[in-house]
């Protein structure tokens, strides 16, 4: 058969819900925890937990933590206007998975 | 070596002043952004277009650039002319953008290529822990309902010894947990970017991705199938077999179901930590009225029913 099956298999862990503190929030984007302080402050991702030093981020705001960051690079967006587009994304988002549900076939 | 109409790209005449040019990239970079934009060659297109604007916002390359003369045809075999670039003077060691791993030959051959310093230059004292880095996986329903270890080729920009940017390939074995759910991550402790210095090498971060499924949707952990029933199953209740991705199941429908009657199979989406739900959506089938037969019951319907579904049209 094909090589591929003689490498080692790597088992990984998954991200749950809720798990990622702002250090590994950061390093995973590679961004400073300013940036993702004033992107919570913005509202744009909602940690759990009140305190900074216990806020828990899930997978869900990795995604959106590196699509701000796109979107400010790449397009020069500020941070009211990432939140806009980001929700906006999430709308269209959400009504084309619910399109994909009514579709027959 | 293909010559690039970087003005044809970004849609400007020669003539355009540098504030066109920024006008042009922000309006072109919104539409092709691959986060906004569904168009499928996005991504190539916003790289094509990130690469133009790099030349052209930049006078000095731009006037570089402008010197090779407007004979070329965007595609056409290029080949710079004998000292080109002589008497122009590139500030600050070629260019500054931050994806130039993946500017074309083009480019390359132009402007040179990234001035990243060599690993070896980095002072001794310097620790810095690598990158974490990233990917997208596309894996099947079957595969989050059963786990299993799937091959996943990923490629990346790297530097050799000598400072030159290449793609380096490379295949992973990994292991598919049972349950994941489309957005989530594995993280992969020390696959991401080497440290520096000799520290600790980054995590490779994988986002999952389902694949579309010929017969079922997925929406987070639940799953939607679309099911055909008869009529009569539909107005008179029936027990019938529903196939799931984890085997066939017994479903009773409701008498006086309707078209579109949505049914819920408790905890049978996907086997997350909270298990999913699966969702039947029942599809009315009718039956052909080929033989004299069929014709002959839909007639006598017909005659039974009083039935007019367009009452509230007023017709």
């Amino acid at each position: 058969m094909t090589s591929h099956h003689l490498l080692p298999v790597h088992t990984g862990t998954v991200i749950e819900d809720d798990s990622l503190t702002l250090d590994q929030l950061c390093d995973a984007c590679g961004v400073h925890a300013e940036w993702v302080i004033s992107l919570v402050e913005e509202s744009i991702i909602e940690p759990q937990g009140d305190e900074i030093q216990v806020w828990r981020f899930s997978g869900g705001c990795l995604i959106r933590v590196r699509s701000a960051l796109r979107l400010h690079h790449d397009l020069g967006v500020n941070l009211a206007g990432i939140a806009l587009a980001l929700d906006l994304m999430d709308e269209l988002e959400n009504m084309r998975t619910q399109l994909k549900i009514m579709k027959r076939d | 070596m293909e010559y690039k109409d970087y003005y044809k790209i970004m849609g400007l005449s020669r003539t355009a002043t540098q504030d066109e040019v920024k006008r042009a990239y922000r309006k072109l970079a919104r539409k092709y952004h691959p986060d906004v934009s569904k168009e499928k060659d996005a991504e190539a297109k916003f790289k094509e277009l990130g690469e133009a604007y790099e030349v052209l916002k930049d006078t000095e390359k731009r006037a570089a650039y402008d010197k090779l003369g407007t004979n070329w045809k965007a595609g056409e075999d290029f080949r710079p002319p004998p000292n080109w670039d002589e008497g122009f003077e590139f500030k600050g060691g070629n260019f500054t953008g931050s994806d130039a791993g993946v500017f074309s030959d083009f480019f390359e051959q132009l402007f040179g290529r990234a001035g990243f310093h060599s690993p070896g230059h980095e002072p001794h004292q310097f620790h810095a822990r690598g990158q974490d880095t990233h990917a997208k996986i596309y894996i099947d329903l079957e595969d989050s309902i059963k786990g299993t270890t799937r091959n996943i080729s990923l490629s990346a920009p790297e530097m050799d010894a000598q400072g030159h940017v290449q793609l380096k390939h490379r295949n992973l074995n990994i292991k598919i947990p049972q349950g994941i759910k489309p957005g989530q991550h594995i993280r992969l402790a020390g696959q991401g970017d080497p440290g520096l210095g000799g520290g600790k090498a980054g995590d490779l971060l994988l986002e999952i991705a389902f694949n579309n499924h010929p017969q079922y949707r997925v929406s987070d952990t639940d799953i939607y199938l679309d099911l055909p029933v008869t009529p009569w199953e539909a107005r008179l209740g029936a027990k019938i077999k529903v196939p799931t991705p984890g085997g066939i199941v017994d479903l009773k429908i409701p008498p006086h179901s309707e078209q579109g009657t949505k049914l819920r199979l408790k905890g049978l989406g996907l086997p997350a930590k909270t298990p999913g739900n699966f969702y039947v959506i029942l599809q009315i089938a009718l039956p052909p009225a080929h033989s004299e037969e069929a014709k002959a019951a839909y007639q006598k319907m017909q005659h039974e029913f009083d039935f007019n579904p367009r009452i509230s049209m007023g017709v």
